[in-house]
């Protein structure tokens, strides 16, 4: 049996703002989210030479009791919040979320580092007696599935638990494996997401690697510049995206709004390198996610490209799109309006290209000024578009070889 | 260090670090705050310095069993007066 599976509500906090208008307004505006570190950040933020991060620098009016917070890092914070603004948008009574038939897919990169630091802060603290400062509340704040359970205790979930870990996998993951759950009858609705919080660790890793842009670190809304041929390299942001995944005759039955439908999604690995860009295994994904959605090449009118701006990985990326798709649908690289968010990229991206399906809008790669050359073989998008799109794919790749492609259709 | 004075340290710690107030001394804490395990071990920790001393494992164990603002100040009474 397979059941069609709709999005029924969405909520993104991401660096160009919370919530649809804001966030469209300043898609359609070119408004980027990069801005420099912060300062207050003595840790590390002294030794990058990256000095630009995707920010949220406004505040959130959060409105959880205690009894919640005791358990809440950074990262579940604004994991509960996209959580909570999806429930209440599709209207999901209390029975329903504790009936079993509503699961959760949410994960994150690494918990929440900044708990994990303040760990590492009580061992190597000369003044510790014992272990007893490591806070009992602090591995429920940090563990890798930290977001995930923290929704579902927040909101009495008594479904499935998929918390994915692939770094910039894990928010395409997370909707892609919501959507099987329910495709394949195991659920009848999942929240689906990813979060990662402020985190200079992050940064320092890609640093190390030379991933980081770090050529504008006096002019930070210049970067990064996916397919540019003046690219330099990723800037990691923070952020995070839910959305409801619902079974079609379900969300019907409840007179939900539908605001799109997931038709495929295909996840692989390239088996072998954990770094290096793979056009083997973006291809392969690429078909199969192609398969998956029962939907032929030129039948796909957008690609939100994962195009995290290093070097070597938007040239790879733009052949495996040349190669698998030709030259017919319009690529835009999302990342360059508010960096890359690492485990939310996915979710985030999905919902910034779902804005894109309703308006009719696609908006351009920001900072796309000169093609790069080993790049421009695809129909890369470099001012904004009016055309109403059908079909759209939202690519993500991470560290480990994981490759996912996901599909989703404009509702009308 | 009188009874009174930790009945007010501990109304005191209720209030500020777990939105308790104005409970009775005999509420059963778990029933009428949902205050749960998790509580409770940050509850030692924070009886840890207010008492300026370590509490042990074994001490620890028994605090688990505590249910009302009475039990926590007979706990910290005993463990006291242990100390000296």
């Amino acid at each position: 049996m397979e059941r069609r599976v709709v999005i029924t509500a969405e909520s993104a906090i991401t660096p160009i703002g919370h919530g649809k208008k804001n966030i469209f307004d300043n898609l359609v505006n070119g408004v980027s989210g990069v801005k420099n570190i912060k300062k207050e950040d003595d840790l590390l933020a002294k030794y990058l030479h990256s000095k630009v991060f995707g920010v949220i620098d406004y505040e959130i009016a959060y409105d959880f009791s205690r009894k919640f917070t005791k358990t809440l890092g950074p990262v579940s914070y604004y994991a509960c919040q996209v959580a909570k603004e999806v429930i209440e948008q599709a209207g999901l009574d209390q029975e329903l979320l504790s009936s079993g038939r509503v699961g959760i897919a949410f994960g994150s990169t690494h918990g929440s580092p900044t708990v994990q630091r303040n760990i590492y802060e009580a061992f190597f603290d000369p003044e510790r007696k014992g272990y007893a400062k490591i806070n009992a509340t602090d591995y429920l704040k940090s563990m890798a599935h930290t977001t995930a359970v923290n929704i579902t205790r927040m909101f009495g979930i008594t479904g499935r638990v998929i918390a994915s870990c692939t770094a910039c996998t894990t928010g395409s993951q997370s909707i892609g494996y919501g959507y099987e759950a329910i495709k394949f009858g195991l659920q009848d609705a999942m929240i689906c997401g990813a979060a990662d919080e402020y985190d200079t660790t992050t940064i320092a890793v890609f640093d190390n690697l030379l991933a980081c842009s770090t050529a504008y670190n006096d002019r930070p809304h210049l970067t990064p510049r996916p397919f540019d041929v003046k690219r330099d390299g990723l800037v990691v942001g923070e952020g995070a995206g839910a959305v409801l995944l619902e079974e079609y005759e379900h969300a019907k039955r409840r007179g939900a709004t539908i605001l799109a439908e997931v038709i495929g999604f295909s996840c692989s690995n390239n088996g072998g390198d954990l770094i290096l860009p793979n056009a083997d295994g973006v291809k392969r994904t690429i078909r199969m996610g192609l398969e998956n959605a029962r939907l032929n090449p030129g039948d796909v009118g957008f690609i939100s490209a994962h195009a995290t701006s290093t070097k070597v990985g938007d040239i790879v990326e733009a052949q495996a799109i040349h190669a698998e798709y030709g030259e017919v649908p319009l690529v835009t690289g999302l990342k360059s309006y508010i960096g890359h968010t690492m485990s939310s990229c996915g979710v985030i991206e999905t919902i910034f290209t779902l804005y894109m399906l309703q308006e009719g809008v696609i908006v351009p790669t920001l900072n796309l000024e000169e093609i790069d050359p080993r790049c421009n073989m695809i129909q890369h998008v470099t001012a904004m578009k009016e055309q109403d799109v059908s079909i759209a794919s939202i690519q993500n790749f991470a560290f480990g070889g994981v490759n996912t492609s996901l599909f989703i259709k404009k509702w009308i | 260090m009188t009874r009174q004075e930790i009945i007010d340290k501990i109304l005191e710690l209720l209030r500020d670090e777990f939105e308790i107030v104005n409970p009775d001394l005999d509420d059963n804490l778990t029933e009428k705050y949902e205050f749960d395990s998790i509580d409770a071990i940050a509850l030692l920790e924070y009886v840890e310095d207010f008492i300026a001393s370590p509490l042990t494992q074994e001490e620890k164990k028994q605090a688990m069993e505590i249910r009302s603002i009475n039990h926590i100040c007979d706990f910290i009474e005993d463990v006291l007066k242990k100390r000296k």
